[in-house]
């Protein structure tokens, strides 16, 4: 069976919908999850990076993903990859405003320090690694004294 | 720094939709009636991650343990951030709010008050009584008057809603499972649904200040018929049953009526004289134990012998 160029456009747009268990309002193209749209042996791939190793909604985006595929009338393999390794920088930047508008998420600017997203101020104060979840760190704000939560990144700087 | 000249100019803020923030000059009884609540919910947080990890070892397969390692720190992260919030109202430090808690002087929610006998008890935790705990979250959020609660609510309901999601699943795969499993989900759901429904607390007050103040947007009672009116039908469409011999539907609007329920029993879950309350507490109180060398490491405080 040969796969058309229109047919894994269909795809990518199905499945670049599919919403983030842990962040209803995102989807998974706007937190950089979703990576390439491919054929391969047994027909189309999808391949997804998780945001960290061991995230537990993992399974919850395959069916999600196989769903969505599957209501565009396509059958799809997905494929989680361990490279290339997902990084904050790829959330897009409408998602980095809505998460910080809305849940209070700070992400690492791509220069310059993590800004507090109630108030601008950037000497957050480490308060734990890891927060609610693994992808999260915890710290506080010292000037408007709110708890704000910073995506991490598996190179290990999250300041 | 917001300042207000009285309660009537206060509540008038409250009223038109104002946020209150830490730096504000808000009036004492508000502060207290915030810290309280928010000291329930972290503690209810806590003490519900502590259950949670409990079925880390024995959910069955590597996914459910997964789920439950997940839930585990959700649970344990939402207290942390709710302690930091609640002691920054500058009534008791996390310390003693920990310490209050381990000693029995203060309260979490009715449902961490009972024993989890089995796998399915499990699901019924996470089926009923998340949901009735993630209506009552929401209900908070709508119109909290509290700026930092507020924020920090937007994120556990959002985290809430994934654990309602994979407990609606497990249920489902039992109530479609083998005979023995359907039985045993039955057996849970009759264990967890007077639990369920009382989480949303007696009727409310007609002058309760939580309401006046913007902390809840909605009356107990309000909460919980709308629970039942999802529930019911969900649990009966599953083959189920519900444990109330008084359930009917009205036939003059359709809804579903449980039956009056006792309270007297709750009052004294809450003042911690529940079936399980005591060896909840202690066990909490071993894990805090347990921990103190981290506590020491961390302060750089030689450990205690």
């Amino acid at each position: 069976m040969t796969i058309t160029q229109e047919a894994l456009d269909e795809v990518r747009v199905a499945v670049a919908a599919v919403r983030d268990p842990e962040y209803p309002d995102l989807n998974i193209e706007q937190l950089g999850i979703l990576e390439d749209v491919i054929p391969d042996a047994s027909g189309i791939r999808v391949d997804l990076i998780p945001t960290i190793l061991g995230c537990p909604a993992l399974a919850t985006i395959e069916q999600d993903v196989l769903k969505a595929a599957r209501a565009a009338g396509y059958e799809v393999n997905v494929q989680f990859c361990v490279s290339p390794v997902w990084t904050p920088d790829r959330i897009s930047d409408d998602a980095r405003q809505f998460l910080a508008d809305e849940y209070t998420i700070a992400i690492r600017p791509r220069s310059g320090p993590t800004q507090c997203p109630v108030c601008g101020e950037t000497s957050l104060q480490d308060r734990s690694e890891v927060g609610p979840t693994a992808c999260r760190s915890v710290k506080w704000c010292p000037d408007c004294r709110n708890p704000i939560e910073v995506v991490r990144s598996r190179q290990g700087a999250n300041a | 720094m917001r300042t207000w000249q009285n309660t009537e100019e206060f509540e008038g803020f409250l009223n038109a939709g104002g946020v209150v923030e830490p730096n504000d000059a808000m009036p004492e009884p508000y502060r207290q009636a915030v810290f309280r609540f928010i000291e329930l919910h972290a503690n209810s947080e806590y003490m519900g991650g502590l259950t949670e990890r409990d079925w880390i070892p024995k959910a069955p397969g590597l996914h459910r343990k997964l789920t439950a390692l997940a839930k585990t720190q959700d649970e344990i992260g939402h207290a942390h951030l709710l302690y930091m919030v609640a002691a920054d109202l500058g009534i008791k430090t996390r310390e003693e709010m920990m310490v209050d808690l381990l000693e029995g002087r203060t309260h979490f929610h009715n449902v961490f008050h009972y024993r989890v006998h089995s796998w399915t008890d499990q699901i019924a935790v996470a089926y009923l009584v998340d949901a009735a705990a993630l209506a009552s979250q929401q209900a908070v959020f709508k119109n909290c008057s509290y700026g930092p609660y507020k924020r920090i609510l937007r994120r556990v309901i959002a985290e809430e809603g994934f654990h309602m999601r994979n407990g609606e699943e497990m249920m489902l795969l039992m109530a479609h499972g083998s005979s023995t499993q359907h039985e045993m989900m039955q057996e849970s759901i009759d264990r967890w649904w007077l639990p369920a429904v009382q989480l949303f607390g007696p009727d409310s007050r007609p002058d309760d200040e939580l309401l006046r103040w913007h902390i809840k947007s909605e009356r107990n009672e309000d909460l919980r018929d709308r629970y039942v009116q999802k529930f019911v039908p969900q649990l009966l469409a599953c083959g189920f049953t519900i444990p109330d011999q008084g359930l009917e539907k009205d036939p003059n609007d359709g809804k579903w009526k449980i039956s009056p329920i006792d309270w007297e029993p709750l009052k004294q879950t809450m003042r911690n004289g529940g079936p399980d309350s005591a060896r909840r507490i202690s066990d909490a109180r071993n894990a805090w134990n347990n921990a103190a060398w981290v506590r020491d490491a961390l302060t750089n405080q030689p450990a205690a012998t």
